[in-house]
């Protein structure tokens, strides 16, 4: 299975470009400096509206609100923020399921999930000796299936997780390897995760995008820096083009309409939208 | 007359650079005589620890051209910085087999000079569940900088610097580093901001 990338869509932040989403309609959103800017499938701005603080994350619920990840607070359009620096330290990752509100806690490193109103109910992720996610790099990402699964990255274990609502840990995928193409190489990766009918992740040095299916298997490398990040052997002739800076790191990935893709290159601040090739 | 004041002038102000150079001159060699002038990497300057820099080999420099046996230079593991990570690119040669563990089988530093220790109890089920402490054995280690650029953003945190161990160092008046360094990474710092 192979990408290409059909889509650049760049020069619409000025110093920092962190969280995408899609909503129901194929609409893309993104985070960056204070800003959220929304693009259509042909990379169009549409919309465009500051946020109270730098916006580190960004996701759309059923109902067409749009929640933004900040430090110490939810930002909510067009709703009151929920401010609680304890719990949202820096949110870098919001996510639903049918009767509540996920928030990646960079700083606390654990999920915090909050009924619709949001009332605390419970963390996901704490449950372990580290007490909490391994995420050396600052973030920490997550998706929800639609079972409303949990799929989150735990970079310092090589591995996506998955959880309850509730927060039992009920398996993982991945594994490190510096070379096999279907591991998950340097101190900790995957950085960022997305899920829609595959499981998408982003690495950082050396940086990759890849689809593997929920049982773990590698699916697809969608995109990469280097050509190295595909060695010869399980991925030879398959490997795309080059196309993220070398020095990237944490890269948001949100999954589209049609099997669309879109990651975020943090160095270049632009988002970069992919498609698979039809065999 | 005012041409000999003209010379008068240009002559005092010559004599006064001259002096002023020479006291510069000699304060500084004061200063160095009394160790307040000291040699130190600058980590933003060093191929093997400035950011941006990618595809490049370990300069080893430092182990090479110090005049002193071994080299002056460390290795240092900024631990506020340090990931603790299960799998340190800078302890592990992350490019070579996986073992049982799920682990590289090699370690990075060719003279074994970092230590990995569990910080608290492993979780014997999942060795991952764990924070490692890495501990740089400075009287093995020999400053050849290759923990240092496995240790660089963004495939580490940039915890492992290198720096001038003033214990070892020689203060030469031309550090024979510094000569070599194609960064010129090698600074005369005063105690100040050496320490600072």
């Amino acid at each position: 299975m192979q990408y290409r990338q059909v889509q650049t869509i760049g020069g619409m932040f000025n110093s920092a470009l962190r969280g995408l989403a899609t909503d129901k309609q194929g609409l893309l959103y993104a985070a960056g400096d204070s800003q959220i800017k929304v693009f259509d499938a042909a990379g169009h701005l549409k919309r465009r509206w500051a946020t109270a603080r730098p916006a580190h994350s960004v996701a759309v619920a059923d109902d067409g609100s749009v929640y933004v990840g900040q430090e110490g607070q939810i930002e909510i359009f067009d709703g009151v923020p929920w401010r609680n620096p304890e719990l949202l330290g820096r949110v870098t990752a919001i996510g639903f399921t049918k009767d509540s509100v996920l928030a990646a806690d960079s700083v606390g490193r654990v999920i915090r999930r909050f009924g619709r109103t949001g009332k605390f109910l419970n963390n996901i992720g704490a449950d372990n000796p580290v007490k909490g996610f391994l995420i050396p790099n600052g973030v920490l990402d997550f998706a929800v299936d639609a079972q409303g699964l949990i799929h989150a990255a735990n970079p310092g274990k090589h591995r996506v997780e998955r959880y309850s609502p509730a927060g039992e840990l009920l398996g993982h995928i991945g594994r490190f390897d510096g070379n096999d193409p279907a591991g998950f190489t340097g101190c900790c990766n995957p950085t960022n995760v997305a899920v829609s009918d595959r499981i998408y992740v982003t690495e950082k040095a050396v940086p990759r995008a890849k689809a593997y299916d929920f049982d773990g298997n590698l699916l697809a490398v969608i995109a990469v820096a280097h050509a190295s990040a595909c060695r010869a052997g399980t991925h030879a002739g398959a490997c795309p083009e080059a196309v993220f800076d070398p020095n990237v790191k944490n890269m948001s990935i949100a999954a589209g309409l049609q099997g669309r893709v879109y990651v975020v290159d943090t160095v270049k601040l632009a988002i970069l939208a992919f498609e698979p090739v039809a065999s | 007359m005012s041409d000999l004041t003209r010379r008068d002038l240009l002559g005092t102000a010559i004599r006064g650079s001259v002096l002023a150079a020479m006291g510069g001159g000699a304060l500084f060699l004061v200063r160095k005589a009394h160790g307040q002038i000291l040699w130190q990497v600058d980590a933003a300057r060093c191929i093997n620890s400035r950011l941006g820099e990618v595809g490049v080999e370990a300069c080893s420099l430092c182990t090479t051209e110090c005049v002193v046996a071994l080299s002056a230079v460390r290795a240092v593991n900024e631990y506020s910085k340090c990931g603790r990570c299960n799998i340190c690119p800078a302890y592990f040669n992350i490019t070579s087999p996986v073992n049982e563990l799920g682990q590289p089988s090699e370690k990075l530093c060719p003279r074994d000079a970092i230590l990995r220790k569990p910080i608290g109890k492993v979780d014997p089920e999942d060795p991952a569940n764990n924070f490692y402490e890495y501990l740089i054995d400075e009287a093995k280690c020999d400053g050849c900088g290759k923990c240092v650029l496995k240790c660089k953003e963004p495939l580490g945190l940039g915890s492992i610097v290198l720096k001038v161990r003033y214990d070892l160092c020689v203060n030469c008046n031309r550090c024979a580093i510094s000569e070599k360094c194609p960064k010129d990474a090698l600074r005369q710092l005063s105690v100040g901001q050496a320490l600072g």
